[in-house]
This record gives C-alpha cells, structure tokens and sequence, in this order.
C-alpha cells in the first residue's frame, strides 16, 4: 500500500459516518490535512497522509472519529494464559490520566496505585520511565558523539547522522518526516522510542536477568497515552530482540512489542476484569528495576520534557558536573516554540561550547518552520524536540476525552464560523 | 387614496421599564460571553493539570538524572556495556524509510 511497509497498520482511526456531522472541527486540529469531506458532509480520513496522532479523536465535538483497532480481549486471553509473562510497558503521561476514566480530578498522580491494580491484572511493569532514560543515555550520547566530531573535529568509530539532531520518540512525527520530508531523515536520532527500547530489553535482559522466563513466553504490551503507537509497533523493523536470539542460535519469531494499549483502552481493560481502580491497593514494585527511574524519565510526557532531560544528562556527559538548577524552565510551558542556549566547558578539550536548543508541540504550525530552516541548511539549533500532540504526550490521542476537545491551545479561532 | 391606521407605540415601556429591561439583557449577554471565554481556558486545562502532575513526580524523584539511575548503569554493566556499543546499537536503535518511494 502506498506510504506503508508490509504488514503495518494502515487504519487505527476512522470517522463514524453515522456521528459525523461535517462540522469541520477535525481539520483544525489534524496536523496533516488528511480528513476529507466539504463542510456539511460526512468526513473521511486519508490512511496515506494520517499519520494516527488521534487528535481528531480527542477534540471532535461529536465523537465521530474512533479508535478501530482494540486489542483488550486478545491482551486479556494472554493474561488468563499461564505460560506467557505480560509485560505492561507503562508510559510517563498515562500515570496522570488514567483517574480521569474512574472519576478522579485530572493531572492526579496514581503511579502506585496503577502498579497495584496491573498487578491485580495480571501484568509484570516495565515502566516506560525506566526506558525514557535508557533512551536519554542513547540519545544523548549520540548528540555527544556528533558534537564532538562537528563541533569540535575530533574522528568519530560511530556511523553518525547530521546535525541538528531531532528527536525519534514521537511516532507521529517520525511518520510525518518519512512521509513529507525524508530528505531530514539523517536528523532523526537513530534511537529508538522509549517503548521499542523497552519491548527489546525485556526480551533480552528482561528475559534473563529478571523475570528467567524465555523471550519467546514473553508478551509486551505497551501502555500508552497514544494512538500513534499502535502504528509503531506495527512496524516490521522492530524484532531486534528476535534477531539477537537468532544469533545465539534460538529460533523463534516475534516482535519487539506485542500489542498496545491507549489510557482509554486500559481503563475498558480494568473495567472488563472488575478492577476497581478506585478502591486498588497501592504497590511501588520497589524490587523490580525495571520500575527504577529517575525524574528526568518521568517528564517524557510533557512537551519540553525531553530536552530538560536531555540537558541534565549532556551537561554532565560534557563538563563532568552536575547542572546546577535541573528545573530547566525555558523549555516548559505552552509555547508554540520554545528555545533555550545553554554554554559549558568541554571536560575533555577545556574548549567553551554553547548548545542551542529547540523545542515545538504541533507539527502544522510549528514544526514545519524548524525543518525549513533545516532543509535550507541555516537552522541554528543542535538539538530540537518534537511532539506532535499540542501539550506533549499528557494530550495526546490516546488519553481520556472530555467533550470539549482537549487541545485548544491558540485554536480559539476554530470557534469562528468563518475559520 | 389608502388609508393608514398608524398606532404611535404597540407597546408602552416607560424610561424606568426600558432601562430594566436592558440591564437584564446586558447581564445575558455578559453570562454568556464570560462562559464562553471560560469554556476555551478549560479546554487547555486537561494540558496543565496533566503537566503538573507530571512535574511534581520529577521533584519528588529521589534520582533525576537519567544517567543517576542506579538500575539503569547496572543493566549497562551486566548487558549492554555502555551506550553506543555495538550491542546497543543493535538493540537500541533504529533505521528509517523513505516513504514516498513505498509502493
């Protein structure tokens, strides 16, 4: 099919023709302009252009379009099956959103209590926080590594990309790039998303080393704030661990991560296994490490989240100290686009350099400036975040809906009849 | 020739009327305007809310930098040796396609 590899997912989101009223607010907030239909007709979603960030699905006035692809019952068969070990991959932005579907006050964090009732489930964690600095060491490092060929000239043993460096953990976004701008695909960092770092280490060293279980018995489900992550493990490339086995002679197919949960989806999940989250126990898994994680994990889920975290670690990858201030509040906030300039001493070369960051949430508005800069060769940054979802993954498609849309951030203006 | 039948005024509303009769329209107008402009801000609250929630499980952390994480820097030990290596480029990370020329 055009735009997709083999064996991918090419329909995650598609529009009731029944609620669907043509009202046009779904094409504020598609990123893409991949919904069809003149105002006052029934819309339709372009599979080739969506690129399943699901923001259509959250701000829709009348809850036409829908999440099609729902795996509950499937991940439920595998919880009742002793011989699998399932493995809940649990995002950052989840935590503080899940209470939303029992009736709790949003932004409530319940990371206790969402270990205790995964356990009542039937799920071993692996939180995604953990992931998320597993990431930022491989992400970093790499940022670190093309800092030190470009910037400062010295040889390199790493094959590396281009700078500036975008980051890879959005799968919206890196969709968006492969389908409207592979010509930054060098940009991308080579590091994969927090959720495909985790589904290959617990089929390797989670396999081994914490649960003795073999990788085959092992199912990954991913528990995410996001509908775009249903695309991405769909993707063919991701059974690294299959093939690390492979080589040590087991053979045996399957893919990094197994199957995905939305927030939505998880809180069906409980509901269909009488859960009550409200009244589950708390459980802080402190002997797992795989539920270890630092706060610079945990603020994955916010746009801006990434880069702070990023910085605490490259600061200290380049000058050997520890930043002094870790609230790095030039990259919080709702703006559109977010920069910040940070100069330290090269630990290795006693030489000043200065890191010029960016960070955007929205790809139509403000994304899109960012890689023209880049692709005309002028961008003066050297490391930019994206998310797609305005807000960062805690608004992303996969989070509870509340009737009046989530993400109005500067899209007032779509209230306007003539917008 | 036609003729008219011109009423002067259908309805009698004295000064004292007409200015209630306003005042109660303004007030219904002005509820109006503040709930919408209030429905806007709490469409960004979901955002906000979510994003504190966040925030204060960072402070909270006891560990907040990645590379601090004490399980993180043993599974490197024992398994991927340190980041890059080329074990953990075979693992951790990715290629991407050129999806215009798919199919």
């Amino acid at each position: 099919m055009r735009g997709f590899q083999r064996q991918e997912l090419s329909r995650i989101i598609e529009i009731d023709r029944k609620k669907c009223k043509g009202c046009d607010s779904c094409k504020v907030f598609c990123p893409t302009d991949a919904i069809d239909g003149k105002y006052g007709t029934v819309h339709r979603i372009d599979s080739y252009k969506c690129v399943f960030c699901g923001q259509c699905l959250v701000n829709c006035p009348f809850g036409a379009p829908t999440d099609v692809v729902d795996p509950v019952d499937q991940i439920i068969e595998k919880l009742n099956d002793k011989k699998v070990t399932v493995v809940a991959a649990i995002a950052p932005a989840v935590r503080v959103a899940i209470g939303e579907e029992f009736g709790m006050e949003p932004g409530r964090l319940l990371t206790e209590k969402l270990y205790g009732a995964m356990k009542e489930a039937g799920f071993k964690v692996f939180d995604i926080n953990y992931a998320a600095d597993h990431t930022i060491m491989e992400e970093g490092s790499e940022l670190l590594a093309k800092i030190r060929h470009y910037m400062l000239g010295e040889p390199t043993e790493h094959h590396l990309g281009a700078l500036p460096q975008f980051t890879s953990c959005c799968p919206a976004w890196v969709r968006y790039v492969e389908l409207n701008y592979p010509q930054i695909i060098p940009n991308l960092s080579s590091a994969k998303s927090p959720m495909m770092m985790a589904g290959s280490l617990a089929k390797t060293y989670g396999s081994t080393e914490v649960w003795h279980v073999k990788p085959e018995d092992i199912y990954v489900v991913g528990v995410m704030p996001c509908t775009a992550k249903k695309f991405e493990c769909s993707r063919p490339e991701f059974d690294s661990a299959s093939q690390y086995w492979e080589k040590q002679g087991h053979k045996a197919l399957y893919p990094d991560v197994d199957s995905n949960l939305t927030t939505r989806d998880l809180a069906r999940l409980f509901k269909k296994l009488n859960i009550n989250f409200n009244t589950s126990y708390d459980f802080a898994d402190g002997d797992n490490p795989l539920a270890q994680y630092s706060g610079a994990g945990t603020i994955f889920g916010n746009t801006g989240g990434v880069m702070e975290a990023a910085l605490r670690t490259a600061y200290f990858l380049i000058t050997g100290n520890e930043l002094e201030n870790l609230e790095f509040t030039p990259v919080r906030g709702l703006k559109g686009i977010k920069e910040a300039a940070l100069t330290m001493k090269d630990n290795k070369t006693g030489k000043d350099l200065t890191l010029k960051v960016a960070v955007v949430h929205g790809i139509k508005e403000n994304a899109v400036p960012l890689i023209e800069q880049v692709v005309a060769g002028n961008s003066p940054y050297h490391f930019i975040e994206v998310m797609n979802c305005p807000g960062g993954c805690v608004n992303g498609g996969g989070q509870p809906i509340h009737a009046m849309g989530t993400s109005w951030v500067d899209k007032w203006k779509a209230m306007l009849p003539w917008s | 020739m036609a003729h008219y039948d011109y009423v002067e005024k259908a309805v009698n509303v004295s000064r004292r009327e007409f200015l209630q009769i306003i005042g109660v329209a303004g007030a219904v107008m002005w509820t109006g305007v503040y709930v919408a402009t209030d429905l806007v801000q709490d469409r960004t609250k979901y955002i906000k809310m979510r994003a504190q929630g966040i925030y204060k499980d960072d402070l909270k952390a006891k560990v907040r930098q990645s590379h601090n994480n004490p399980a993180l820097n043993e599974m490197y030990n024992k398994f991927a040796q340190k980041p890059l290596s080329p074990l953990a480029e075979e693992l951790f990370h990715t290629r991407y396609v050129d999806r215009t020329k798919l199919g």
